[in-house]
């Protein structure tokens, strides 16, 4: 009997040992792949959106700065669309210009402006992309609006083009700008899915919540063959996503594609979330009504993780004006909203925040879900983390220099 | 025993000058007393300006006008003000004044506000030779200059003479510039009536070579390529005819004037050089009646000086374009487009202005004069743009909806001498008061007549100053003033396009205090400093609110000292320097919201905080023939490079007064440090009546900013010739 239990224990034992000193390799392999988080801020409330980005060896604790050695300061910080370990923006950091721009990171934590595909620069949603794989990604340009622009994503080029202007171009009295992929660009089961718009207004005014229809059409697009196959609609609603870098559309870890409509003005009305189901090419038939929640409010973020949908809520109706309350007051709250049974859950012992506009209002970092809170009357700038539960968060982090927080990723240094 | 007297009166290329300030000063000074030996000290209308109890720099542009320096240039070489230029011959500028910018500081012509004549008369495209001087005055305004500036004022003043006169001129220069001026003035034997008229034509393709970005029509990257500006031409015309009588029982002066210009405007790029156009057009145009009447009264001790004009001015913008063009010229369709800027434009709005000035002047007695100054201003707007917007759901384009605005500016000082003169003050009251009216007419939303909105202001300023004459070549002057600036009607109603009104608006409120001491002798050597403190509330600035729409709002507060230097030195007869620096230190202070707290004591962004000119001239007479004069110049500029966008003051650029070093920032908004260097030579075979002219400006080819990524034209040639005819003195 003795035998045997030594046995197993010396057995035991020599696994843990592995199984320890694996872990330390691994932990060993952590440590060198360099990581860094790295945060943006945008230090005035200007068109040219000025700020600063700024890379962290740690994880950001308690009360930082984001300005330092290394830091970049430029324009367009207000938010970006990260890709694995590439951090793009669509506009550039020396003026502001629309296109594609790629932020680098040096191994010494310098910060700095990478490559620059340049598109149109009067238009809003001018270099609005998605990225299929590290070679292959799709743009908007407002120069050739009737275009998708394909792109390679590891060399930053624009490597050709699809033209769909037989496919989609109306002549209705009234269309006065038309354009594919102005607000929408998603990649999914190997379509790419492109908003197609019909809009009253012109020159930079085009595409900024005029729809012509009342509702709005998606092209499903054959990426293999560049086919064009179809167009998908949904009626009763306008302002499909946005055209910044908060693309307002996610995927659920089942592959369901969720999207933001912001309605049918700047201030909502209409305003949903809808879904195309992960092996679909349709829209579902399902939908979430901001009216119903709220009248005069809109949806402006969507981030959707495990079957939970996690959003911002107005507290009140979105006002425009000198003293409107939509981009600079402290009314939007967070909330967690069940897909199936559309139940929605205040976030608790978190703060009112501003806007985030270009900025993610909800990701993932580390695992986890982060919640942007931007709150002058709190002195609160910064990021909450949920618990794991989705009923409350506590506070990750506050910036204390270098403005209203548009961003944190967490990337390794190559 | 020798007596001298200080006479006052204009001896500018042997002319006595008319001008008010001198008119009326002349009369101050008439002491009847008997003399032995007599000499005359005459000091210039200039150094008679530049003399005053505030703070002020003259630019003597007669007499520097063989040259072919531009007016921007020429204030440049001044301390204390930086004029920034977004390209070439008319393009936009952007003064600063001992850190005030932009609409704190007014324009003046002779006095009056110039907002009625608007691009028409614009130190961007105003010929030297058409201007007697440039006063700028600094922080502190005197009650004849009856405007609501917050920060300082630039008065240009009109080219005058007593006598019969005319004089032409004309400049050619690289990138195809013709400059040509024409000035006359006849009066009768008894100068009881008299005739002018002041004329001068300004074109330029301004295609200079400018380093930009270029993007690859394949892969849509970029790189710097060095390019020739191709829509970027400028031209306006310009003439004013005046005439009147003088010296009569009822009149000193009535003058009647009726004045007209044109210009046209090609824009190359926007506001950054980051995107061509090559079909966007700007016009203005107007017909200008105005009356002036001066009379003096009850034996010269009361004046009066009345203004009156009435006019419209025609303003238009087409951009119509479907397509786009690139840094080559070449042109390139894009279907369902118009207009290649933000907006697409064919805006025709007309500007209805009427302003009257009455300046009024009393002598209480030998020491004690009393000035009321009181300025009216109408303004109303109205127009047409098929591509602007329109009120949601009635097609109703904004623009032509009526707005207006109205303000009224009265101020009242008292200037006073003491211990014989050695001490002079002056105290001052001003009111401002401003209403306008217009609609909201932004939002979306249905607009009725109902909507329409009015919005009044008052409020009040007070300032003083007083200058100690420490000797006759010596003094010293500090001035004080609380003063307000009047939001104008753009920053109240917007520009119907992506400004959108604000009918909140408060007032800038500034604190200005300036001391100075300067010290000259008689061979004209001087040396003067000053310094200069201020503390700005609710700074109106251009905020974006909803994307696209921008507002004016009240928003920064920022305080600061600075100094400046100006020195002259003449060597010899023949060779003389010059050589001046500013040094301003203007931070924001009092920001509350915790997100930028941080921004306190950051300085001010986009601001230069430190300048400096030198000039050497050499002057040869009687060298090849009797009468001959050869003059060779050479100037040299430097703008220490300062920071487009705010940075933490413990990350500025360190040294001395941070004029050394880099901020440890890694940023590329900067406007970096600029040389500009400029050499020219003049030749006059008879003197005061042909002058021939050559200069090379930025000899060593540069390139220049005064803005971020708007680049200035590098080496350039000009050939001037000015030609004169004038009676003798009578």
């Amino acid at each position: 009997m003795r035998s045997p239990l030594l046995k197993s224990i010396l057995w035991c034992l020599t696994a843990l040992t592995v199984f320890v000193s694996c872990n330390k390799d691994d932990d060993e392999k952590q440590e060198t792949k360099n990581e860094v988080y790295v945060i943006m801020t945008m230090s005035q409330n200007v068109l040219t959106k000025p700020g600063y980005t700024s890379a962290f060896t740690t994880k950001p604790t308690g009360t930082i700065s984001n300005i330092g050695d290394g830091t970049l300061q430029g324009q367009g910080m207000g938010g970006w669309r990260p890709y694995n370990n590439w951090l793009f923006k669509m506009f550039n950091t020396s003026a502001n210009e629309k296109g594609i721009e790629r932020l680098t990171v040096s191994s010494t934590g310098v910060v700095s402006s990478g490559g620059f595909i340049k598109t149109n620069n009067t238009i809003n949603g001018s270099g609005n992309f998605v990225i299929q794989n590290e070679t292959s990604g799709f743009y908007w340009d407002a120069d050739k609006p009737y275009m998708i622009q394909r792109f390679n994503p590891t060399t930053l080029s624009r490597t050709g083009e699809w033209n769909f202007e037989s496919n989609i171009k109306k002549t209705d009295a009234g269309i006065n700008n038309q354009s594919i992929g102005q607000h929408f660009l998603a990649v999914k089961n190997g379509k790419l899915f492109a908003d197609i718009h019909y809009g009253k207004n012109t020159a930079a005014q085009s595409g900024m919540f005029d729809d012509f229809f009342s509702g709005i059409f998606v092209a499903v697009i054959d990426i293999a063959t560049g086919n064009f196959e179809k167009v998908i609609e949904y009626d009763e609603t306008g302002g499909i996503t946005y055209i910044n870098d908060n693309e307002m559309f996610s995927f659920d870890t089942n592959g369901d594609l969720y999207i933001v409509t912001q309605g049918r003005s700047a201030i909502g009305g209409k305003s949903k979330l809808l879904r195309i189901k992960a092996n679909e090419t349709n829209f579902d038939n399902w939908e979430i009504n901001m009216d119903d929640i709220m009248t005069g409010g809109k949806f402006v973020n969507v981030m959707v993780d495990n079957g939970t949908i996690y959003t911002t809520i107005p507290t009140e109706s979105l006002t425009g004006g000198p003293t409107g309350n939509i981009n600079f007051s402290e009314i939007w709250d967070f909330y967690t909203i069940n897909p199936t049974t559309k139940v929605r859950t205040k976030i608790n012992n978190i703060p009112l925040s501003t806007n985030s506009g270009g900025a993610y209002g909800i990701q993932k970092l580390d695992g986890k879900i982060v919640l942007r809170v931007n709150a002058p009357s709190k002195n609160i700038n910064g990021y909450y983390e949920l618990n794991s539960a989705g009923t409350s968060a506590t506070q990750l982090f506050n910036v204390s220099e270098g403005g209203s927080v548009s961003g944190i990723y967490k990337i390794t240094i190559q | 025993m020798q007596y001298k007297i200080l006479h006052t009166f204009l001896l500018l290329t042997g002319v006595v000058g008319l001008n008010e300030t001198v008119h009326a000063q002349n009369k101050d000074t008439s002491k009847v007393q008997v003399l032995e030996n007599v000499v005359i000290e005459a000091k210039s209308a200039s150094q008679r300006t530049a003399e005053q109890n505030v703070k002020i720099s003259v630019v003597n542009t007669r007499e520097v006008q063989e040259q072919a320096a531009t007016l921007t240039e020429l204030i440049n070489r001044s301390p204390g003000i930086r004029i920034r230029q977004s390209g070439g011959l008319g393009s936009g500028t952007d003064i600063s004044v001992n850190g005030f910018q932009g609409k704190a500081i007014r324009y003046l012509k002779d006095g009056i506000p110039v907002d009625y004549l608007r691009d028409g008369f614009n130190i961007a495209s105003l010929p030297l030779n058409t201007l007697e001087r440039v006063e700028i005055y600094k922080g502190v305004l005197p009650i004849s200059i009856g405007t609501d500036a917050l920060g300082g004022a630039v008065n240009l003043v009109s080219r005058r003479s007593a006598n019969q006169q005319l004089s032409t001129s004309y400049e050619i220069a690289s990138f195809n510039t013709h400059r040509y001026t024409l000035n006359g003035y006849y009066t009768d034997d008894a100068k009881k009536w008299f005739a002018s008229v002041d004329f001068f034509y300004n074109y330029s393709d301004n295609d200079y070579k400018a380093k930009v970005k270029v993007t690859d029509p394949v892969t849509s990257n970029q790189q710097y390529d060095r390019v020739r500006l191709f829509h970027n031409a400028f031209n306006n015309v310009y003439g004013e005819v005046s005439g009147g009588v003088t010296n009569r029982k009822w009149a000193d002066e009535l003058k009647i004037s009726v004045t007209a210009f044109n210009l046209n405007r090609e824009q190359n790029y926007p506001a950054l050089m980051t995107d061509p156009y090559g079909a966007v057009k700007g016009k203005q145009s107007s017909i200008v009646p105005t009356l002036r009447y001066k009379k003096s009264f009850f034996n010269n001790k009361l004046f009066i000086d009345q203004f009156l004009v009435h006019n419209v001015v025609n303003v238009q913008r087409i951009d119509t374009l479907s397509g786009r063009y690139d840094w080559y010229g070449n042109f390139y369709p894009v279907p369902g487009r118009i207009g290649e800027s933000r907006q697409a434009a064919l805006s025709d709005i007309d500007y209805t202005n009427t302003t009257s000035r009455t300046f009024i002047k009393y002598q209480l007695n030998a020491n004690h004069v009393i000035e009321i100054n009181n300025v009216y201003t109408d303004l109303q707007q109205k127009g047409t743009d098929p591509y602007g917007p329109k009120l949601d759901g009635t097609g109703t384009s904004i623009i032509s909806i009526p707005a207006g605005y109205k303000k009224l500016v009265t101020g009242i000082g008292l200037s006073s001498k003491f211990l014989d003169g050695a001490f002079e003050t002056l105290v001052m009251f001003k009111n401002y008061h401003y209403q306008s009216s217009g609609i909201e007419a932004w939002q979306s939303r249905i607009i009725t007549e109902n909507d329409q909105v009015k919005q009044s202001g008052n409020n009040f300023g007070v300032g003083g100053a007083i200058k100690y004459n420490i000797h006759k070549y010596s003094f010293v002057r500090f001035s004080a003033e609380l003063a307000n600036r009047l939001p104008d009607q753009e920053e109240i109603f917007g520009d119907a396009l992506w400004t959108v009104p604000n009918f909140s608006l408060k007032p800038e409120r500034s604190l200005n205090i300036n001391l100075g001491y300067r010290l000259s002798n008689e061979k004209n050597n001087s040396f003067e400093v000053n310094a200069f403190y201020r503390r700005t509330e609710d700074l109106i600035l251009l905020i974006p609110i909803q994307a696209p729409y921008a507002q004016y709002q009240n928003i920064e507060n920022v305080k600061g000292f600075g100094m400046e230097a100006d020195g002259v030195y003449h060597f010899s007869k023949v060779l003389s320097a010059n050589a001046n620096f500013t040094w301003q230190d203007i931070r924001l202070f009092n920001i509350n919201s915790s997100t930028d707290q941080w921004q306190n004591n950051a300085r001010l962004r986009n601001t230069p905080y430190f300048f400096a000119n030198a000039g050497l001239n050499a002057k040869f007479q009687h060298l090849f023939k009797q009468n001959d004069a050869l003059k060779l110049y050479s100037y040299y500029s430097f703008v220490r490079e300062y920071y487009l966008e705010t940075i933490p003051k413990r990350l500025e650029p360190g040294g001395f007064l941070g004029l050394f070093g880099k901020s440890t920032v890694n940023t590329e908004l900067i406007i970096p440090d600029q040389h500009f260097l400029s050499a020219g030579i003049n030749y006059a075979p008879l003197r005061n009546l042909l002058t021939m002219g050559f200069e090379v400006k930025n000899i060593l080819n540069k390139d220049l900013y005064d803005n971020y990524r708007v680049q200035k034209a590098g080496r350039s040639f000009h050939f001037k010739v000015v030609y004169t005819i004038q009676s003798k003195n009578k």
